[in-house]
């Protein structure tokens, strides 16, 4: 592998990138991100509207959860509603309703995740179609094609997934050096830079070398966004922050940074404290449709029969349109109505939906708040100490760790 | 205007014509203090365990018309005890209202069982009903359902009718009549009889229901309507098209709610001709959960009369394939929520992708051609032209519901007829041979869409290239 490939494509930024302000302790920062479809206020948490939708909701119920920007799958929109359409459509924006930000991921990690028999070659990714069973070939070149069609504000570069927990390091070396390799493919293969951010994807597993090294080498590329990718496989906590926060380390202050595919609530706070400042997960919404519910003492599975004759809202003094009593323009519901339709009405995964990204959005809110006012050691006591009752001997020792890695004591006093 | 009113509810009915015919289309309004005024002709939006089938709150607040609601008991009395009957409310609310968080001025029409009701081995008897529960049938008693009447107030409960699975024999019509008879009675004895204290009659509508039988059948139950019942009732709950013809002059004054099925506006506008004021319309449902946008209006433009070449399709199938890049709304001109923010792309992915959100835009707008058929209607009536323009909408378009191409939503053990010996499947047995597979897809991160297209089509797709 080559440090510098001669000539590369210059890249152009879609984006600006403001920063507010950095906590004095932790490396979290508050800062606002503006796309061609409107400013993100970071951190942030993007819900994920997998086949461009979210999940029963309409576009005008998902702004109205403050939502700035979501992700649409490649892997699933390239089979439904495919290319052709997409062209004939005018983009994904258009197809689905949305005058806001999109991002897409690059239908690597759904190719390997999903498919039995993909394996990884040099070219792309080699599959067996899954319903004819014929040998088929996902490139860059293919990846970024599609992604220009989608027209969606972030674009991601395709990677060599693995599971982090692969115990071949040369197995990791090498997903991380082709990384690299297909990342100067999508640069090239980019046709809208001007319009789309393509973010490369930081590999190497959990070796903190290659790591450092995929920073260094991808950083030189000079794209306008850099995402961490391969964490959320079932690692363990203490590595994923380990990863984390080495790459920040080196990674640009002037960059946003993605942390893909981390969603619940306590990954994120640690997350941000580590120095990241954009996540996505589809755990809140999956959760939703379960009819589990996220509060700020942790999850609600409303369909246990103790909710049965619970009048009171979901979340007491939440500003959602669920939450929020009808005097006040909410639909004042109670987890007594949402427990007798959870599981059994559409609607009811629509209402839930709804509820859990105003949370995880709001949660987002209060962060870069704190960010802000320079209280984000306080926020992080006082999240923790919400979710497991003030008892400070349950918080988990992974959060600590990586907190005291910041310079941080969670177990202090405020 | 001839002003009706009834005893103790405050529901008024009147009607836009000096008299009030029987077997003759009819304009009214039906107005009850605090809530919102149902103009008639008008359809009865269903609920199932409360809410409009995929429609949320917010999106029936902001984005339908809906002024009005039917709810099956049976939706919510699963166990015993059940915690509607301890939702908290002010002396002047609903407890069901509050319950399916629904605001006060919503006109609640409560009767024992969802519509359409799905059949029940299970016999009725001579006190109760047979009904399903979200965990299997049970029996409902008459007084018990009187007991849910008073405490959940609604502002119009339907009587408790013993009806026959099948075509009843002649003794079976006679249990029916009796039934129905000593139900009714009791009832409206113990709603807003002389031994209940003044304060604690019931300010539930009481809507009496007339058996899908011959007048002749059910002519001592239908006398005690006239006379004995008659200041207690405020309505007529009706169970076949046939049955406005029985009506009873004496009773003509009253609102006619018709529990039908009908599979056609056609047949929408026959009944109304035939003097139905409030209709339940399960087709609306249907055609959403079918992919269908309904497309029609009454009355037919005229622009649709001239090219009279072949008669319009009464709506749109948007499983068809050659919706998958047209930008045009649902319906041409269209001015529901759903035309002005989305197209027919959009519903067409959406139902293939198997997401909620197709269901979801369907039903706005298929409320929306609803309300404006019916709104069409009543000013066809008032105008007097109505029989002709039911002539010329019977031209114009089809007399079938187009047919849809694909598969709807997943249904729930209580939508479900019940598994009887010879019934196929609902559904296409999904797990066996891909264990493996299936695991995976448990794990794995993301959503799921297995591609329902071979190599080829995703060559076509440029999702990939084959080797």
């Amino acid at each position: 592998m080559s440090t510098a490939a001669p000539a590369r494509k210059s890249m152009p930024s879609a984006l600006t990138f403001d920063r507010h302000a950095k906590c004095s302790t932790t490396k979290a920062r508050a800062s606002t991100l503006h796309l061609p479809h409107g400013s993100v206020p970071l951190p942030i948490f993007m819900p994920v509207a997998t086949q461009a939708s979210l999940k029963g909701l309409t576009y005008d119920q998902l702004r109205e959860t403050g939502c700035m920007l979501c992700l649409n799958n490649t892997y699933h929109l390239g089979l439904k509603p495919g290319q052709a359409v997409l062209d004939a459509v005018g983009g994904a924006h258009k197809l689905q309703g949305w005058d806001r930000n999109l991002l897409t991921d690059s239908g690597g990690f759904q190719m390997v995740s999903l498919l039995q028999l993909a394996t990884v070659t040099e070219e792309g990714v080699r599959f067996l179609s899954p319903h004819d069973g014929s040998p088929m070939l996902l490139t860059p070149e293919h990846s970024i094609s599609l992604q220009n069609s989608i027209g969606s504000d972030i674009i991601m570069q395709l990677d060599d997934v693995i599971a982090t927990t692969s115990p071949d390091h040369a197995r990791i070396k090498e997903a991380m050096d082709r990384s690299v390799r297909w990342l100067d493919r999508c640069i090239e293969e980019h046709k809208y830079p001007e319009r789309q951010n393509l973010f490369c994807i930081i590999q190497g597993g959990l070796d903190l070398e290659l790591r450092k090294q995929c920073c260094e080498e991808m950083v030189a590329r000079d794209t306008p966004g850099i995402a961490i990718g391969g964490l959320s496989g079932g690692e363990a906590k203490e590595e994923f922050c380990k990863v984390v926060n080495t790459c920040t380390d080196i990674l640009p202050e002037h960059k946003p940074r993605y942390v893909m595919g981390v969603g619940y609530p306590e990954d994120i706070v640690v997350a941000v404290a580590l120095g990241a400042d954009m996540f996505d997960c589809v755990w809140p919404t999956r959760t939703a449709r379960f009819g589990d519910a996220i509060v700020s003492s942790g999850t609600l599975k409303l369909s246990h029969k103790s909710f049965a004759d619970d009048f009171g809202p979901v979340e007491e003094g939440c500003t959602c349109t669920c939450c929020r009593p009808t005097d006040q323009g909410g639909l004042g519901l109670t987890r007594a109505y949402m427990h007798h339709i959870t599981a059994k009405e559409t609607v009811g995964a629509h209402l839930l939906t709804i509820h859990n990204v105003h949370y995880m959005l709001t949660l987002m809110g209060k962060i870069r708040q704190a960010i802000l006012d320079d209280q984000y050691p306080a926020f992080l006591r006082k999240f923790f100490s919400d979710i497991y009752g003030g008892d400070k001997s349950k918080f988990p020792e992974w959060a600590i760790g990586a907190l005291q890695g910041v310079g941080m004591d969670l177990l202090a006093d405020s | 205007m001839d002003q009706e009113t009834s005893a103790s509810p405050a529901m008024t009915f009147s009607l836009l014509a000096s008299s009030a015919p029987v077997l003759a289309p009819r304009v009214g309004k039906l107005a009850i203090p605090g809530r919102k005024t149902i103009a008639t002709p008008h359809h009865v939006p269903l609920t199932s365990r409360g809410t409009v089938p995929h429609v949320a709150h917010d999106v029936m607040r902001d984005h339908t018309e809906i002024n009005s609601l039917y709810a099956g008991l049976e939706d919510f009395i699963a166990k015993k005890n059940a915690p509607v009957y301890k939702t908290p409310a002010a002396d002047h609310e609903s407890p069901l209202k509050k319950f399916i968080c629904v605001a006060e001025d919503m006109p609640l029409i409560l009767g024992p069982r969802r519509f359409p009701p799905i059949p029940c081995p299970p016999a009725n008897t001579s006190t109760s009903i047979a009904l399903l529960t979200s965990v299997g049938f049970t029996q409902l008693s008459a007084p018990e359902y009187v007991k849910a009447v008073q405490k959940l107030r609604p502002d119009i409960a339907v009587g408790m009718v013993d009806l026959a699975n099948k075509q009843p024999g002649s003794k079976r019509r006679g249990k029916m009549v009796d039934r129905t008879h000593a139900w009714t009675r009791d009832a409206l004895e113990q709603l807003y009889g002389d031994s209940v204290a003044e304060k604690d009659k019931s300010k539930s509508a009481y809507f009496a229901p007339v058996l899908p039988l011959d007048n002749a059948q059910q002519t001592l139950y239908l006398d005690d309507l006239e006379s004995e019942f008659r200041w207690d009732i405020s309505g007529l709950a009706l169970y076949q098209s046939a049955s406005l013809g029985f009506v009873p002059e004496s009773l003509a004054n009253l609102p006619r709610l018709l529990f039908s099925e009908p599979e056609t506006p056609h047949t929408i506008l026959r009944d109304i001709s035939l003097g139905a004021d409030l209709l339940t319309t399960p087709l609306l449902g249907a055609s959403s959960d079918s992919g269908i946008a309904m497309e029609f209006a009454f009355p037919a433009p005229a622009a649709l009369e001239e090219g009279k070449s072949k008669p319009r399709p009464l709506g749109v199938d948007l499983w068809a394939g050659d919706h998958a890049t047209d930008t045009s709304p649902l319906g041409e001109g269209c001015e529901c929520y759903t035309c002005k923010n989305y197209h027919r792309a959009y519903i067409h992915h959406l139902l293939l992708a198997k997401e909620m959100t197709a269901w979801a835009l369907l039903q706005v707008h298929n409320f929306h051609v609803m309300d404006t058929f019916f709104a069409g209607v009543r000013e066809s009536i008032q105008r007097e032209s109505f029989e002709q323009d039911v002539e010329t909408f019977a031209r114009v378009y089809a007399s079938s519901m187009v047919e849809s191409s694909g598969e709807g939503p997943r249904l729930r053990g209580y939508q479900l007829p019940a598994n009887g010996p010879n019934q196929p499947r609902r559904m296409p047995k999904v797990y066996g041979a891909l264990e493996d597979v299936i695991q995976k897809f448990a794990e794995s991160q993301s959503e799921i869409a297995t591609p329902d297209t071979d190599a080829s089509g995703l060559v076509e797709h440029g999702f990939a290239e084959k080797l």
